[in-house]
């Protein structure tokens, strides 16, 4: 009888401990093609009788659209296609009413905005339409004091919290920086404006005849940038912290495209203070500068850390005549030529340390009238893709953080303006208008 | 002689006093109680040996506190509830089953026998059999038309599909699939795979597992394709993967499993 007893204890023991073992599982598979998801972005709904509500949701309603557009993981679906109801809350959501055609979408992000007191609050929800048993993925909402920049400030955040769930992991960039020289001012100043344009400040007021290369450091506290000061071009550090600009050292010679290190503690830059301009490397203070490239009478510059490991630089060098793109050990061994022709410069290093975008005219010289365009390279294979076309004169690449945007300066026709588009190449616009703006630099986060 | 006999202190020792049925009752209660106790120890106190601590028994410990501590200790995997939703149609819609018509077996008319056989005039209507109460009727099966299914692009294939006999994390976080599925499409290189491979299809199986912060790990070869480019362009792909992001919040175990296959055919 005991026995039998302590034989049924152990089987319940063992079948349970079995049962507990198990764990879910997902089989899935892939080939090549990527397919977007297909959301439908209805405008949020009016929440109060407020009268400040209607422009501020229009700017919200705008800002939320263009951020999902421009993330590059998503097909918008046209306005024109949504019914007539369109929900401000949950229960106002028919889902075969979204999922059916003609609209056709796998998700919904909707909900309602409005003003209330002196505050602007928002609810948002995404709502994966297909998924009849629980179809909720995301809600938030969201409160602060009404003016349109916090209007745009919830669109962003609202927008980066459905980019991050839907784009596997990858934070958004719609709270990202692009730092960049303007002259309109007058002077060639540096610059600050929202990924999307919006927002154009001048940071500087050194009023001097050149500002060239501003980077902004990892932690997004600094900017260094190169100006024409009483020994030369010399670097200096603008402290975004404290809206001034804070010390650095100045060194002999032609100090030009600094490059920050990803973990924020050195800077490479181009320098001539031995003679011939080289890459130095000194740390984030601007001490102990070292040379780490060594090619006797032919310059090398742009320097540009590889984001992912801090291992690799790539950077230009005219050692064999016209420049080209060469990668190095961070201690400036194992020097590899990329490019194999023409005229090729700026490069800038992808987020995961895949691909070199930089500027190429592939045949160059009289009688070759190529023209100049943003290039992308595999570091591993060195295939190539041309990314703009028949645009102008392009240079100056510089990725976002996410790894799916490029901005960079288009000369088409008079005047030099920043663009941007998806790594691609597709969504090409213009984020500046006036004056003449170069030499953009899209912030690390 | 008879009243020095009949002392108290004597009698004490003459009289008889009933002890023997209390000493039997003593020893069988006592008896009874040392085998309650080697019983409880033998079976019961086999299970506090083995089970102290864990999560199931006693109030003191807290899963969640575990799981959530970075302590990188296993939490118990969680069962995800299936929910067999209504709205969505199943995969086949189950027919009644078609009644066999037996040939009708007609009796060889013995020589003698003067009776003609008997002629049946209207042949039975075939009865429908009653529903079988463990099958899912058509239009009411889980989410088979999800999101989700196996596709084609150029002349790679894939696509995916659920254990049954585990959770439900499919049915009920499908974006988070299409999410792993879009991910590693994306990091897989197809140039890293020897060009000259025949020209039949090759599939590999890889596993991994995917834990709470969206990190993959435990990324392994289930079945390989026999292309060893092949199988090491699959795992590149998922070693190229930082995180897919963190699983989804209403899901409350503590990682899930991935089978995904590639398919390549040049």
């Amino acid at each position: 009888m005991i026995k039998r007893l302590a034989a049924l204890v152990l089987l319940t023991f063992v079948s349970s401990s079995l049962l507990f073992a198990q764990t879910d599982w997902i089989r899935t598979g892939t080939g090549l093609g990527v397919e977007k998801v297909r959301l439908a972005v209805p405008d949020f709904k009016a929440a109060g009788n407020d009268a400040q509500t209607a422009p501020l949701l229009t700017v919200f309603n705008e800002t939320l659209w263009n951020d999902l557009d421009n993330a590059g993981i998503f097909e918008l679906v046209s306005k024109s296609f949504y019914p007539l109801s369109v929900p401000g809350t949950p229960p106002e959501l028919q889902l075969a009413a979204w999922s059916n055609p003609p609209v056709n979408a796998s998700m919904i992000a909707f909900g309602n905005f409005g003003v209330s007191g002196s505050d602007v609050a928002m609810q948002g929800w995404l709502y994966d339409v297909r998924n009849t048993g629980s179809p909720m993925v995301l809600g938030k909402q969201y409160r602060d004091p009404a003016s349109p920049a916090n209007a745009r400030l919830q669109a962003h955040r609202f927008a980066d919290e459905i980019i991050f769930r839907l784009g596997g992991g990858i934070n958004g960039i719609a709270e990202s920086k692009v730092y960049f020289i303007s002259s309109r001012s007058g002077h060639k100043e540096v610059w600050q404006m929202d990924y999307d344009g919006a927002a154009q400040t001048q940071l500087t007021h050194l009023s001097s005849i050149a500002s060239l290369s501003p980077r902004v450091s990892p932690d997004n506290t600094r900017v260094i940038f190169s100006t024409y000061a009483k020994r030369g071009l010399e670097l200096v550090m603008y402290s975004l912290e404290l809206g001034r600009m804070v010390s650095f050292p100045a060194y002999n010679g032609t100090n030009i495209s600094p490059a920050w290190s990803p973990d924020g503690s050195k800077i490479a830059f181009s320098s001539s203070m031995h003679g011939h301009s080289e890459i130095y490397m000194a740390d984030s203070a601007g001490a102990n500068p070292k040379r780490l490239t060594v090619s006797s009478g032919h310059p090398d510059s742009s320097p540009a850390w590889n984001p992912k490991t801090g291992a690799q630089i790539a950077f230009v060098s005219g050692r064999t005549g016209l420049p080209q793109i060469y990668i190095m050990d961070a201690d400036g061994t194992n020097v590899q030529r990329m490019t194999d022709t023409g005229y090729a410069v700026s490069p800038s290093w992808s987020p995961n340390g895949q691909l070199l975008a930089f500027a190429w005219r592939r045949s160059y010289g009289p009688g070759a009238p190529g023209s100049q365009d943003i290039y992308l390279m595999d570091v591993t294979t060195r295939q190539w893709v041309q990314l703009t076309h028949d645009s102008g004169t392009n240079d100056f690449p510089s990725w976002s953080p996410d790894g799916r945007h490029i901005v960079y300066e288009s000369k088409q026709g008079g005047r030099s303006q920043i663009w941007s588009m998806l790594a691609d190449g597709a969504k090409q616009h213009a984020l500046t208008t006036s004056g003449e703006n170069s030499q953009p630099n899209w912030s690390w986060k | 002689m008879r009243l020095s006999e009949m002392e108290p202190g004597n009698n004490i020792y003459l009289e008889r006093e009933p002890w023997g049925g209390f000493l039997t009752w003593s020893a069988g209660l006592h008896v009874a109680l040392f085998g309650s106790i080697i019983i409880y120890s033998a079976i019961i106190g086999s299970r506090h040996g083995e089970n102290w601590g864990s999560t199931e028994f006693g109030d003191a410990m807290s899963a969640t506190l575990v799981s959530r501590a970075p302590v990188p200790l296993p939490a118990p995997a969680e069962q995800t509830q299936n929910l067999v939703a209504n709205e969505s149609k199943g995969l086949t819609e189950s027919q009644p089953k078609a009644v066999e018509q037996q040939p009708e077996a007609l009796p060889i008319p013995d020589r003698n026998a003067k009776k003609k056989p008997e002629q049946r005039t209207s042949p039975e209507k075939p009865r429908t059999p009653p529903p079988e109460d463990n099958r899912v009727p058509f239009g009411q099966g889980g989410p088979v038309s999800g999101p989700y299914g196996v596709f084609t692009a150029n002349n790679a294939k894939g696509g995916f599909s659920f254990t049954g006999a585990a959770g439900d994390f499919g049915s009920q976080f499908g974006w988070y699939v299409d999410v792993v599925r879009r991910k590693v499409s994306e990091n897989w290189m197809k140039y890293e795979i020897d060009p000259t491979i025949s020209s039949s299809s090759r599939r590999v199986y890889i596993v991994f597992d995917i834990m709470s912060s969206g990190e993959p790990t435990n990324v392994q070869i289930e079945q390989s394709s026999g292309v060893p480019s092949l199988d090491q362009s699959a795992i590149r792909a998922l070693q190229r993967i930082d995180s897919f992001g963190p699983l989804p919040g209403g899901y409350r175990g503590s990682k899930v499993s991935v089978e995904f296959w590639f398919d390549y055919k040049r």
